[in-house]
């Protein structure tokens, strides 16, 4: 991007209501890129979730956006004014880091009212705000507590006290969830989204857990080595994700090689199949997305596709069978059980059927 | 000593270059971080330690490498190989002058490469000796069973706040020849022993010295290793003394290999031990520096010597670290 | 048997390691000045030692350049480190051999090479020529016990004061330096005991006008030990038992 396109970027982002913006950024460690021209604007009291695998770029995006790296290019505006320049202690943001960074020196109470008595809060006040605080995340009688006596999830709601009391206008939160169990993680989730929702402050949260993502977040931004591949909210990316590599990171997808035989026909598993897609051009190649969910069983002689069953696997909510048929092994999701080794028929409605240009590598859970 | 202590221009505008380079570093990486960036802090340090430890050194390179009148020269290292190098050097002139070859007449003299001997075998048998007695004392501490072992660990480290060179004196007071344990030998009607002002006598001042420096670092690594592997071992079938050198030795080694470093080096260059111990019929390398130091006022001839030293040092080091390539032994430290 | 047999030979060894101390203290209360004739107990050699003038002197040297030096060194040592430990790999790598440097170099290499020094730049040597050697050779130690406790530190605790409206220097002093409290402390006595102990350097970097013990212990070795240096260093060695076993007895307590 020239300095010309850059400025005049600039310009057009700040007549719009966004809260954040990201403007081409890119970042080198060492002549490695690691983030390859991020665009991306956060708007007031969103909930923001950079979702993909290690790796990806999410952390340093989140770290650029705390003041803890600078972008090699590009621009960062808060509130439309560039803050490249500002100092974490500047910014009006505060993060709640991966493996929670407590001051391990200082007992809760200490921790929380960090920020406060460097703002040379009255005494008073600060008491007041602490004790609010940890009435909010639970954690009533435990200021005097040492934080390394506490445990994991005790420790995490130390550490959102900690960033919350600042009353920041966003939050960021670097997989604050990472180091609990299942069942910890699920009740946390949803006191952050309830919490969210209550103080309507902006979050802006990172995780590589799909499930996580698609629970609490108002917008979704997927991400892979350093580029973004699609931004939308919860349920348009799952249902129409933009590439194989979205299909298959947002829930489980069967992802095949196929062709567009024609616009609204494509031709997989050795079969046609009605779709709703065009555009693509005739028997041009195509990946095709199909959600385990998506299929259809049914008898043998209806089917668009015959399969064969070759395992069955109980799941608590619904059975996962992986079905032979033509040249792939299809994962299909139902409730009702067939039998290993029965044929049965594959139905898919055009609806279901997502095509995509076809990507370099496909992660596809053939076998 | 000399008296001409001054330095070519050279020197000295090499320093200034360094102290530029320096200072524009520092320059660098403020502006480049928009303020104060931690590695700062280094700062002072570095600057310290390149004029009391860098300067210093390439001072003592400087003095080796030259004559009496600054002039770059080999002789100080011939001088090394052959102490006797400045003599025959003026008797072979001399032959020339009256037009005859002398060179029958001279001989090389091996005071210093025999010192240099001398103080390598007599720092390797203080090593050998020091962890054939350390290492059953680091094992038996380190036993999970023995319960009063870290207190026992603190009983190595209290007598080296002893004066050293008090607690070298003492053993004089035990081993002469009107010593406490001659007295003790002539009461009980024996003969009286000379134990004083010989290589042993050295050796057992040097032993008792640095023993702590073997045991604490061999007892550091025993401690940290995990005990259910000799646990494991003896399940698969190692009596005790198998399981001794098949697990608990190799485990061992980078506390082995730190303890050797911590008493092999001080050993070479130990300097008053043997004057005291050894009563002047001993030298080691380190009294030889001293005297080509202080008592010839001979700074090229004792730079050179120096450099050795340290050469040989660094070679050892590097050996030994093969055998320990993470620098696992915990020190002292 | 065994047990037995184990126990029997560590005795051995640690009296090995503790006869010349009972001698010397043995020594200290004889009322002759012979090594090796007892002639009744005294407390003469106390009473000497407070009457005389280059002992006291001595180990005011001793004591003086020791505190001092601990302090200079830590405050550099534990800077330095949190430099040390900010770098990138390249010029840390580097500063680590430099700090390794001393460790590696002997003793008596060092001296010479710090008296070299001094005699170039035509410092004159004494007592400000001892503490500055003694400060940097004491320096790496401070810097190789606070770097470990650096390296655990959770080093997002840094960025964390930041976010939370630190200044960096707010932020070193209430969170990074209070972690690594017991490193410094621990490098802070190892540097006191170090230059306390010293000889081979002092002895280099000094002139015979300003003595520390060990200089003095080594000047007067030839004739004769005063017994006064043996009550005194009697008196030293009891002063640090003591201190060791409050600083136990303390931290037994806090646990």
């Amino acid at each position: 991007m020239t300095p010309e396109q850059l400025s005049e970027r600039i310009a057009l982002a700040r007549t719009k209501d966004h809260l954040i913006d990201l403007i081409g950024i890119t970042k080198e460690f060492d002549g490695t890129p690691v983030l390859r021209g991020i665009d991306l604007y956060i708007r007031k009291k969103e909930f923001v979730t950079l979702l993909g695998p290690s790796g990806c770029g999410k952390t340093t995006t989140l770290r650029i956006i705390g003041g803890f790296e600078t972008a090699t290019e590009g621009a960062l505006l808060f509130e439309g004014q560039d803050i490249a320049a500002l100092p974490p202690y500047k910014r009006r943001v505060n993060t709640v880091f991966q493996k929670y960074a407590l001051f391990p020196h200082l007992n809760v109470y200490d921790n929380i009212a960090f920020g406060l008595k460097l703002k040379k809060l009255p005494k008073k006040v600060i008491d007041e705000k602490v004790e609010q605080m940890l009435e909010l995340v639970n954690l009533k009688g435990y200021a005097r507590r040492h934080v390394e006596a506490l445990s994991g999830g005790q420790q995490q709601r130390v550490a959102i006290a900690r960033s919350l009391v600042n009353e920041p206008e966003v939050l960021l939160l670097d997989e604050p969830l990472g180091a609990l169990d299942l069942k910890l993680r699920k009740e946390m989730q949803l006191e952050l989204k309830n919490m969210q929702q209550r103080l309507g402050i902006t979050f802006i949260y990172v995780t590589h857990d799909q499930e996580e993502a698609l629970t609490m977040s108002d917008t979704i931004v997927v991400m892979k080595d350093g580029t973004i591949q699609q931004i939308g909210d919860p349920k348009s990316i799952y249902d129409e994700p933009a590439n194989a590599f979205v299909a298959d990171f947002i829930g489980e997808s069967n992802i095949l090689r196929g062709t567009m035989v024609q616009d609204e026909l494509v031709r997989f598993a050795g079969a046609n199949f009605p779709c709703v897609d065009f555009g693509f051009g005739e028997n041009a190649p195509v990946d095709v997305v199909i959600r385990p969910e998506d299929i259809m069983l049914v008898g043998e002689d209806v089917g668009q596709i015959v399969g064969t069953i070759k395992s069955v696997l109980f799941k608590g909510v619904h059975y996962e069978m992986m079905i032979d048929a033509g040249e792939y092994t299809f994962k299909v999701h139902s409730t009702t059980m067939q039998p290993q080794g029965s044929k049965v028929g594959l139905n898919i409605v055009p609806f279901n059927i997502h095509i995509m240009k076809p990507m370099e590598e496909v992660a596809s859970n053939e076998i | 000593m000399r008296s001409d202590m001054s330095l070519p221009w050279w020197a000295w505008a090499a320093m200034g270059v360094g102290l530029v380079a320096f200072a524009a570093m520092v320059g660098v990486t403020i502006r480049r971080n928009r303020g104060i960036h931690r590695s700062l802090f280094a700062s002072p340090y570095t600057l310290w330690m390149i004029i009391f430890t860098v300067v210093p050194v390439i001072l003592i390179g400087y003095y080796a490498f030259t004559d009496a009148n600054g002039a770059f020269t080999l002789d100080n290292f011939k001088n090394f190989w052959d102490s006797n190098f400045n003599a025959n050097k003026s008797i072979l002139a001399a032959g020339e002058a009256v037009g005859q070859d002398y060179s029958a007449y001279i001989t090389r003299g091996t005071v210093n490469v025999d010192t240099l001997v001398y103080s390598l075998w007599m720092a390797f048998l203080c090593t050998v000796i020091c962890l054939l007695l350390g290492y059953p004392a680091a094992l038996i501490m380190a036993d999970r069973k023995m319960k009063l072992g870290p207190t026992l660990v603190v009983l190595f480290i209290i007598p080296m706040w002893m004066n050293f060179l008090l607690r070298t004196i003492a053993w004089m007071s035990l081993l002469e020849d009107s010593g406490l344990i001659n007295t003790f030998l002539k009461w009980l009607g024996f003969e009286g022993v000379q134990l004083m002002y010989n290589s042993e006598a050295v050796l057992l001042g040097m032993v008792y010295n640095f023993l702590p420096f073997m045991v604490f670092p061999i007892y550091t690594a025993l401690s940290k290793m995990d005990f259910r592997l000799s646990e494991a071992a003896a399940d698969l079938g190692c009596n005790s003394w198998q399981t001794l050198y098949k697990v608990t030795m190799p485990l061992s080694i980078p506390g082995i290999v730190s303890g050797i470093t911590m008493v092999f080096m001080p050993s070479v260059t130990t300097f008053f031990i043997p004057r005291v111990l050894g009563g002047g019929n001993t030298m080691m390398f380190g009294d030889l520096i001293e005297a080509k130091f202080l008592t010839e006022g001979n700074w090229n001839v004792g730079s050179a010597l120096s450099l050795i030293m340290m050469l040989l040092i660094l070679v050892s080091l590097s050996i030994l670290r093969k055998a320990d390539p993470n620098g696992e032994g915990g020190g002292i430290a | 048997m065994m047990k037995w047999l184990k126990k029997c030979y560590l005795a051995l060894v640690l009296i090995f390691l503790y006869v010349p101390i009972i001698v010397l203290i043995v020594q200290s209360f004889n009322a002759g000045k012979s090594r090796a004739k007892w002639e009744g107990f005294s407390l003469r050699w106390y009473i000497e030692l407070f009457q005389d003038e280059r002992t006291l002197q001595a180990l005011f040297v001793t004591l003086s350049i020791a505190v001092l030096a601990m302090i200079v060194s830590t405050v550099l040592g534990t800077l330095a480190a949190i430099g040390i430990h900010a770098m990138k790999k390249r010029p840390q790598a580097l500063m680590m051999t430099l700090t390794n440097l001393p460790n590696t170099m002997p003793d008596i290499v060092t001296g010479i090479s710090l008296m070299l020094l001094f005699i170039f730049t035509k410092v004159e040597r004494g007592y400000v020529t001892m503490l500055l050697a003694h400060i940097t050779f004491d320096t790496p130690y401070v810097i190789l016990s606070v770097l470990p406790k650096l390296k655990q530190m959770n080093r997002h605790t840094y960025e964390a004061a930041l976010d939370l409206g630190a200044t960096p220097m707010y932020a070193l002093f209430h969170v990074i330096i209070p972690q690594c409290k017991q490193g410094i402390i621990t490098g802070a006595m190892l540097a006191f005991t170090l230059s306390l102990d010293d000889f081979t350097i002092s002895y280099f970097t000094t002139s015979p006008l300003v003595q520390n013990l060990s200089t003095l212990i080594y000047s007067s070795a030839r004739k004769g030990i005063d017994p006064s240096l043996n009550a005194l260093s009697a008196l030293m060695f009891v002063a640090l038992l003591v201190l060791l076993l409050i600083v136990n007895r303390r931290t037994a307590e806090d646990k």
